[in-house]
């Protein structure tokens, strides 16, 4: 594995990085994060999905350098997140970010501006230009304190843009946001990858990152089992399809509800749900037999939370057995090999 | 540039702390009434009346320093208002030193309120306002930078109840190290391990006692002296006093450089 990073390739990327924490005598260590491998393009919408305490905001501290790895290297744009230079290709927010609450929130932005390096009239247009855009212009000039959570996560997205920078992280940005909040989030967030800004962003609501991201990394106990582009991973197979047919009353056909996975009645249509197409069209011809009218066919896919609860459940823990294993393995079978590769990849200069 | 931006904003955030007032009220108060307790006092009203005044400005600047700075920096974690702060492209030093000067410069603006204060109270009821009163004020200022020093190290690593106990402490040993070496002297005979375990203790312990020239201030006027210690004397508990603050800081920046958030 070579530890260097081409400065061209990626705009996030990690090599082996691993965080164990000691909570103090007498106690265990946790590993949070195994040997992680990161990749991530430039100009693309990331997620970086996982369970709680999987190891996302781990990651997310290491990156903007609040944590320092336990072994392992991470890059942002080229540069090793450890020098303070990589953070001026970065903007981030945290999870429910917190302010002073005696500054404005013109303040807060300027405050922010000027310790990213920006100064004078500029900053100040430039600090206005995001509150307006983002919807807080009536209150530009209320103190923090006063901020309901969902003004903060604006604003909190505000900071983290107002320099322009290539990479913006984002550690659960729709948490706790009403579904208006929740929109303008996205959508902010397409608008940065439009304008060729690289966005990684963890969350748990998956409808939104199935929804946004251009790529996804879904990590479990520390270790990656799995990442692509949405597309790829979910399994392109009819899992289940959904009919809806008329002149079926609330009583319904027993036979069907029999055969089928699930049949009920929605107050105007009856509904069934069949495992795959074959069923689905015998079932469709039994109720046509019994009066009903088919008004609708939808074949579903496997959704992301479905895959996610896939790859995190049993079939993830087997994964990662397996990676486990076979890590031990090759480190039992080749220690030279092995320890002079540890040697080489922290002799690699940063890129 | 980051470290002053960060000073700036922690001098905004300190004057908005309620105990600042408090504290300076009471200052206000005590400078006040000094003039009543020299009327019950032994000796010259006057002499009482400036002596309290100084032990005021400088009591009150140490407990501004210990009750807000010991504070400072866990606040910034507890509130974690420091993530969106360590993210941007500066170094931990510069947010460390940014503290201490923030809380360094409110300490020194409250000073010299008190001290105008101090001053304009002294002229108000005919005592003399010496260039010696002015040295001890000076050496004060310059303890407080050490005092402020003390209180942002605990900070950067413990919880403010701990930072505030072990600051309170040191404060408070620092100004009876003259005691210790003292205390060493009459050992000597009877037990010379401890002697040189005062001794230890007395040039790792802050030696606070170096700036108190309080005394020496207030007598000057009576002994015809300008000064109440000599200005080579002075500079050398300056360079005292800066050096510790600059060890002390270093310390604190090398705690706060290796800690996870």
């Amino acid at each position: 594995m070579t530890i260097a990073a081409d400065a061209n390739e990626s705009a996030i990327r990690t090599r082996a990085l691993r965080m164990v924490y000691h909570p103090g005598l007498m106690q265990r260590s946790k590993v949070a994060l195994h040997s992680l491998n990161l990749d991530v393009p430039r100009a693309s919408i990331y997620g970086f999905l996982g369970q709680n305490g999987a190891g996302k905001t781990s990651t997310i501290k290491i990156l903007v350098a609040l944590q320092m790895a336990s072994a392992g290297r991470a890059w942002i744009m080229g540069t090793d997140v450890i020098h303070p230079a990589a953070r001026q290709h970065i903007g981030f927010m945290p999870e429910n970010p917190y302010f002073y609450e005696y500054l404005t929130a013109i303040e807060t932005l300027v405050f922010y501006g000027k310790l990213s390096g920006m100064h004078g009239p500029s900053l100040t247009k430039k600090a206005d230009a995001l509150i307006e855009q983002f919807g807080l212009k009536q209150s530009r000039n209320t103190r923090m304190g006063e901020f309901s959570k969902g003004m903060r996560q604006r604003l909190g997205l505000a900071q983290a843009v107002l320099h322009e920078p290539a990479v913006v992280i984002l550690d659960e940005p729709m948490s706790g946001l009403d579904p208006l909040g929740r929109r303008d989030i996205r959508n902010e967030i397409l608008a940065l990858r439009d304008r060729g800004c690289t966005v990684f962003f963890s969350s748990h609501i998956l409808g939104d990152v199935a929804d946004i991201c251009d790529r996804v990394c879904i990590i479990h106990k520390g270790q990656h089992v799995a990442e692509g582009p949405i597309s790829a991973l979910l399994n392109q197979k009819v899992v289940e399809v959904e009919m809806a047919f008329s002149g079926i009353g609330p009583e319904g056909l027993p036979r069907l509800a029999e055969q089928a996975r699930r049949a009920w009645h929605d107050g105007r249509l009856y509904r069934l749900l069949a495992a795959d197409d074959d069923e689905a069209l015998r079932l469709r011809a039994e109720a046509e037999a019994g009066g009903g009218t088919l008004r609708a066919m939808i074949p579903h896919h496997e959704s992301l939370e479905e895959y996610f609860v896939r790859v995190t459940g049993e079939e993830g823990e087997l994964k990662l057995l397996l990676d486990r294993a076979a890590e031990a393995a090759s480190k039992k079978n080749a220690p030279v090999e092995g320890e002079k590769a540890a040697e080489a990849e922290e002799g690699a200069p940063a890129p | 540039m980051s470290v002053w931006i960060i000073a700036l904003n922690t001098f905004k955030e300190a004057v908005r702390d309620k105990i600042l007032y408090v504290l300076t009220v009471f200052a206000i108060l005590l400078i006040l009434v000094s003039r009543g307790i020299g009327w019950v006092s032994y000796g010259g009203e006057l002499t009482v009346t400036t002596d309290l005044g100084l032990m005021a400005i400088w009591l009150f600047g140490a407990l501004i320093a210990i009750f807000i700075g010991t504070g400072m920096i866990y606040k910034e974690i507890d509130k974690r208002t420091l993530y969106t702060i360590l993210s941007k492209p500066i170094n931990r030093w510069q947010f460390v030193l940014g503290k201490y000067f923030g809380l360094l410069l409110t300490i020194y603006v409250n000073l010299a309120v008190l001290t105008a204060v101090f001053f304009g109270y002294l002229a108000m009821v005919g005592a003399p306002v010496t260039l010696a009163l002015g040295q001890a004020l000076a050496l004060t200022f310059v303890e407080m930078t050490v005092v402020t020093a003390l209180a942002i190290f605990f900070s950067s690593a413990s919880t403010p109840v701990l930072s505030a106990i072990f600051t309170f402490l040191l404060f408070t040993i620092g100004q009876l190290t003259k005691w210790v070496v003292d205390l060493g002297s009459v050992l000597q005979q009877s037990a010379p391990w401890a002697e040189k375990m005062l001794l230890a203790l007395y040039r790792v312990m802050p030696n606070l006692h170096n700036f108190n020239i309080r005394q020496e201030a207030v007598q000057a006027h009576e002994l015809h002296k300008a000064l109440a210690i000599s200005p080579g004397e002075t500079l050398n508990v300056v360079l005292y006093g800066l050096s510790y603050t600059a060890a002390l800081l270093l310390a604190a920046i090398f705690v706060f450089r290796r800690r996870n958030f």
